[in-house]
């Protein structure tokens, strides 16, 4: 997963712009709009870095922080990345939040579409995981695709579910998963503290790791902000907890070549 | 480029593939035949998932590998079972396996200008008895054969395989001359071998390894039950006999 | 049964209040006006006969096409409106030839006796954008031989789109009689020959001209020959020995 969700979906061209530096809207100028025809998405424009997902011994737990970035701006600081989906489900997106806001509509609808059949059936993180995947892998092979990485995560009848869904369509469920940069940063994290021990790990210390991820991501990923929710689905349904501040120290960047004021 | 320029302007669209790695394994005995995968699951050099089924069980005689572009690949096993189906509601009976090689290539062929990136190994029991392998490319190409390595580390494995099953560069003893098939045991030996030596040189093999064993009808199942974690997934023991074994690779 | 004619004998899909479509009832009796068709089924293969109704002194009798292949293993006869039975023919050939490109195997008799009747029931209004459909039922009943990994089978089909397995069964004109007749000579273990000689020993009984090579046809489904229909010499041989 690169951290850069412009590259996601290409070949890869460490040639052209390998960090993502040339702003978004002195790309390629178009002189007439519609010279080539129907234009699909090429690439996003407001992004979200990192979301972060882990089982924990009662449910999972998910994380994103409060960004939208245009480019390498720091475009909006108020956003809200994740989402629940009925009662038992959450997604967390990152990539464009525009297409991540018509997922939003589209399961909204679909969630509200169920319910008035009053059949007794309601979706759970399964169910909206396979539909997603099946909306995402339809649009790309449609080479339209909706421009984001997602996370399914919930707890319905007793079990657990977390899973990942991209713009390709590619899908899988592992014990801890992360998009974006946290794929590089905070996997590694989150897999030595919770493979394997997803049962016993308790939600205080569910949330003091992934809590330990977003600041460490803060740190290292330039596109991310200290300002993150967290989300926690338990059998007592959906949580999405209010905005949490990352506290910081960067008097070690003092001392170093390159970060502080040089003194030669 | 940084500095204003725009010299060239580079047409850089979409890519709808990706490739997710792993490698997948088909030998057929006498009167079994062994499908197996790794279940790693990576894009570029980030792991996904250690979990990922590539080898999917589709009828009482017949196992299909799928390796690739995993969207792709779990797409395609959905409309084959899909088709599957519906061809045991029209036909009342299961899909012979030489149907199903030929039902594949109809499907990936009918994707011929916009194909699903997989390699498929299709394994079984054919309506004679006897254990079969058919390897298909992307496009529907298909052959039986007697074994087939695919995907990561296809250039590690069928080298091994030419040598160990068809004894390629072996010379028989004296007076002997090799076996045309060799018993499971020792496909056994030599799939796990296989996947093994792909999880020290390739990054994208590891993590866990799937082994399917479909034994036929009437047929001994060598000793099978006996081996430590195996489990059986037919429902009657009169029947072809599916088994699937699960060995730990390294996670590295 | 006909006594009470009503505005129900007219619509191909209006129901009469007891409960029936008389014009697919009609459909099955115009077959009973067709020529008698028989088909025997035995362990060693189908048999298929014909009574060609050689009208004229003038008509050639080779021309009268009853029994058609379907696919290498299987065969078809037919009594009623034949021309009827070319699109049902035609649809099975289609679908043989469809099956055997995607699957790499024969098609079962069941399943192409299925695809047939499928067909036998698409008539009456369109719908939405479809092409116009057939406007009536077709009038003709086919005797669908073949052979599978099941063995040999014989299936009969009618305008109502409903298919039965026989072992042995007549349709036609003649066909109660024949009927009879079958049920009395049939038994498991007859070989083709006995088949042979019994088809035309029943269309022998229900024919009003004398039974020769000319005004019968005979075909059969074997596994080594499949379908073929018999020629004029090998027709003569068994109608001597009959």
């Amino acid at each position: 997963m690169d951290h850069f969700p412009t590259n996601w979906g290409r070949p890869r061209n460490d040639a052209f712009d390998a960090y993502g530096t040339y702003p978004i809207h002195q790309r390629a100028p178009v002189k007439d709009t519609f010279a080539e025809g129907v234009q699909h998405t090429q690439q996003p424009i407001v992004t979200g870095t990192s979301v972060l997902a882990i089982q924990y011994k009662d449910g999972i737990m998910m994380a994103a922080d409060n960004l939208a970035s245009y480019g390498s701006l720091a475009r909006f600081k108020d956003v809200r990345r994740l989402h629940a989906v009925g009662t038992s489900t959450v997604i967390g997106a990152s990539g464009d939040m525009s297409d991540f806001q018509a997922i939003q509509s589209i399961l909204d609808d679909l969630v509200t579409d169920e319910f008035t059949h009053g059949d007794g059936h309601d979706l759970g993180p399964a169910e909206v995981h396979e539909y997603l995947s099946r909306v995402m892998y339809a649009r790309r092979s449609k080479i339209n695709p909706l421009w984001n990485s997602l996370l399914v995560g919930g707890f319905r009848d007793g079990k657990r579910f977390l899973g990942y869904v991209d713009l390709l369509g590619t899908t899988y469920s592992a014990p801890s998963i992360a998009t974006g940069y946290g794929a590089y940063i905070a996997i590694p994290l989150l897999r030595a503290a919770v493979d394997g021990k997803q049962d016993q790990l308790t939600e205080e210390n569910a949330k003091k790791i992934l809590h330990e991820c977003m600041r460490v991501l803060f740190y290292r990923d330039a596109r991310s902000l200290d300002k993150y929710q967290i989300a926690t689905v338990s059998a007592a349904g959906v949580t999405i907890s209010d905005q949490i501040q990352i506290e910081t120290a960067w008097g070690f960047a003092e001392g170093i070549r390159g970060y502080g004021a040089q003194t030669q | 480029m940084p500095d204003g320029s725009f010299a060239h302007p580079q047409q850089r669209q979409f890519n709808p593939y990706t490739d997710n790695g792993g490698t997948i394994l088909a030998i057929a005995g006498a009167d079994f035949t062994v499908i197996a995968g790794d279940t790693r699951q990576s894009e570029g050099y980030s792991i996904q998932t250690r979990y990922a089924p590539k080898v999917f069980r589709l009828t009482d005689r017949a196992v299909l590998a799928v390796n690739g572009f995993a969207a792709d690949g779990n797409m395609f096993v959905k409309k084959v079972k899909q088709r599957l189906e519906w061809y045991r509601h029209a036909h009342a009976k299961d899909m012979p396996l030489r149907a199903i090689a030929r039902l594949i290539q109809t499907m990936l062929y009918a994707q011929r200008f916009f194909p699903y990136y997989v390699y498929n190994i299709l394994g079984g029991i054919e309506e004679d008895g006897s254990g079969a392998v058919y390897s298909f490319d992307p496009v529907g190409s298909y052959e039986r054969e007697a074994c087939r390595a695919a995907g990561a580390a296809q250039s590690l494995v069928q080298p091994f395989l030419d040598n160990q099953i068809y004894f390629k560069n072996q010379k028989a003893a004296p007076g002997t001359s090799h076996p045309t098939h060799l018993p499971l045991s020792d496909v056994l030996s030599i799939v796990i071998d296989s996947f093994t030596s792909a999880t020290e040189r390739h990054i994208e093999v590891g993590d866990g390894l799937e082994i399917y064993v479909v034994v036929a009808r009437g047929r001994s199942p060598q000793g099978i039950e006996g081996i430590r974690g195996v489990q059986e997934l037919s429902a009657q023991p009169n029947g072809d006999r599916t088994f699937i074994l699960r060995r730990e690779l390294k996670k590295d | 049964m006909f006594l009470t004619r009503s505005e129900y004998d007219r619509g191909v899909n209006t129901f009469s209040p007891e409960g029936r479509l008389f014009q697919v009832e009609y459909a099955i009796e115009a077959i009973k006006l067709g020529s008698t068709t028989v088909g025997v089924r035995t362990p060693e293969g189908v048999v298929l006969g014909v009574e060609k109704r050689v009208q004229s002194p003038l008509l050639e009798s080779s021309s009268i096409e009853k029994i058609m292949e379907i696919d290498r293993h299987l065969g078809c006869a037919m009594s009623g409106l034949t021309a009827d039975a070319r699109t049902m023919i035609d649809h099975a050939r289609v679908t043989a030839q469809n099956h055997a490109f995607t699957y790499d195997e024969q098609i079962k008799v069941e399943s192409v006796t299925q695809a047939v009747c499928d067909l036998a029931l698409r008539f009456g209004e369109s719908v939405h954008d479809e092409d116009a459909m057939m406007s009536r039922p077709f009038g003709v009943a086919l005797l669908i031989a073949g052979i599978d990994e099941l063995g040999p089978q014989l299936f009969h089909t009618d305008p109502s789109g409903t298919f039965v397995r026989y072992d042995a069964k007549a349709i036609g004109s003649g066909s109660e009689a024949a009927q009879s007749e079958l049920q009395d000579k049939w038994h498991k273990q007859m070989t083709l020959q006995e088949a042979q000689i019994l088809v035309l020993r029943v269309l022998k009984q229900v024919m009003e001209e004398k039974l020769d090579h000319h005004n019968v046809q005979l075909a059969q489904v074997t596994p080594t020959g499949g379908f073929e229909i018999l020629d004029e010499v090998r027709l003569k041989e068994i109608v001597d020995i009959m």
